[in-house]
């Protein structure tokens, strides 16, 4: 009974049922195989692989069809994430066109301090969600108009654990984390630093004060996502911030292939479009 | 808690499986598990047990396969991950032990309903 179906890519979960129930009507199959190991190019019809085709067709509309750069800033409440984008919007180029998804389970703070830069602001609560989903940013990335712009941030809501689960279709993935969560933070969240693109551990000028090791950090970073850059930043100071944004430019090209299709981004599969903005 | 999207989306499927088949009832679910994930097997169940209440599958016992991480690197090494040391929830490491570079995981994400069993069939069908 147990068994492990084999789906092309483009599989959906109701096209996922009628191998699981053959399997129970026809066979008892063993649990064998390794059970879980699909090669190349297969996606598991499964509620995560789900999630991540959403999130997918959320790219394709953004990066394919609107030519939009979207990077997404999660983490840990109060890490900075705010401060960071508003960071980055104050030293955009000159002509960048650029947008703000502002994530947060009540309240509007963060899309006021948005707007004060004069970018479109779409305002989404999650209530009760502890993160942001594909088709809330779909229904966002209704709101803007994405011909007219070349950039856009997603401020997920302020949770190191539920987001590493749910990718929302942005080329890039930023985790930020700041020394007020103690050093020891990176290592108590690994998953949510394996699903991203990107560290951030900001808040390094007062570092001493509050006794963090920044240098622990970012070897437990090291240790946690191999190959993911690491910078360090202080939106109030302004130190690392053009590094940031040069890393943003780069686009998601660090890790590599074969990390790319069944990673935790669901945007994975189309990294290759993204290098060429 | 988004163990709750899961339960739903996981028992969407497993009752358009039944319903297709005309199986009024639905006596055991079976999900893969795997560990490389935040969701947990208690509170996937006690979701479960929430939501299938009143449905088909009100009666069905859940069944979980843990799924253990593992990896493949584009040197040609595969395998299961090890954790990564001194890290308190596991994690798997994806360091490739053969050259260093960065694995992907193979393993140990999924969140996928693997089988259902429903009474026999009683009826001919097709
Ligand atoms: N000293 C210092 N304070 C900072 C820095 N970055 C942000 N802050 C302060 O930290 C607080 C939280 O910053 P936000 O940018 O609102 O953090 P956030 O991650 O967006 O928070 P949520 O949206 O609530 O999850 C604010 O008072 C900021 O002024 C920094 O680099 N250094
Ligand atoms: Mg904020
Ligand atoms: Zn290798």
């Amino acid at each position: 009974m147990r068994h492990a179906p084999k789906r092309g890519v483009d599989a959906t979960l109701r096209n996922a049922v009628e191998p699981i129930l053959s399997a129970v009507r026809a066979h008892r199959f063993g649990h064998g195989e390794g059970g879980s190991a699909p090669s190349d190019g297969e996606a598991e019809a499964d509620v995560l692989a789900a999630v991540e085709r959403e999130a997918a067709a959320v790219h394709k509309r953004l990066a394919r069809d609107g030519g939009v750069f979207a990077a997404e800033f999660l983490g840990a409440t109060g890490s900075g994430k705010t401060a960071l984008v508003e960071a980055l919007l104050d030293r955009r180029p000159d002509g960048e066109r650029a947008a703000v998804i502002a994530g947060d389970v009540a309240g509007d703070d963060d899309a006021t301090r948005y707007r004060s830069h004069g970018v479109p602001v779409v305002d989404v609560t999650t209530g009760t969600d502890c993160h942001l989903d594909p088709a809330r940013v779909g229904r966002a990335i209704d709101e803007l108009d994405l011909g007219g712009l070349d950039r856009l941030f997603v401020e997920n809501v302020g949770n190191m654990v539920c987001p590493a689960d749910f990718p929302l279709g942005a080329s890039l993935r930023v985790v930020v984390v700041s020394v007020t969560e103690g050093d020891d933070v990176v290592r108590k969240h690994p998953l949510v630093f394996q699903a991203c693109d990107l560290v951030v551990i900001n808040k390094t000028d007062i570092a001493g004060a509050v006794g963090a090791d920044v240098a622990r950090m970012r070897e437990d970073a090291r240790a946690i996502a191999p190959e993911t850059p690491v910078v360090a930043t202080s939106a109030e100071t302004g130190a690392g911030i053009d590094r940031l944004r040069r890393l943003l430019d780069r686009g998601p090209e660090s890790h590599g292939d074969g990390y790319d299709h069944d990673h935790d981004h669901g945007s994975g599969a189309n990294r290759a479009d993204e290098r060429r903005r | 808690m988004h163990e709750l999207t899961a339960a739903n989306r996981l028992l969407e499927a497993a009752l358009e499986a039944a319903s297709e088949r005309n199986a009024g009832r639905i006596d055991r679910l079976t999900v893969e598990l795997g560990t490389a994930t935040h969701l947990t097997a208690d509170q996937l169940r006690f979701c479960l047990d929430a939501i299938t209440e009143g449905t088909a599958a009100a009666e069905a016992t859940v069944e979980f396969d843990r799924v253990e991480p593992a990896g493949a690197c584009e040197c040609g090494w595969s395998g299961p991950t090890e954790p990564i040391d001194g890290v308190v929830p596991d994690a798997p490491s994806l360091r490739c032990p053969d050259c260093g570079r960065r694995l992907s995981l193979r393993a140990g994400r999924e969140c996928r309903l693997s089988a259902i069993e429903i009474p026999e069939r009683t009826e001919t069908e097709q």
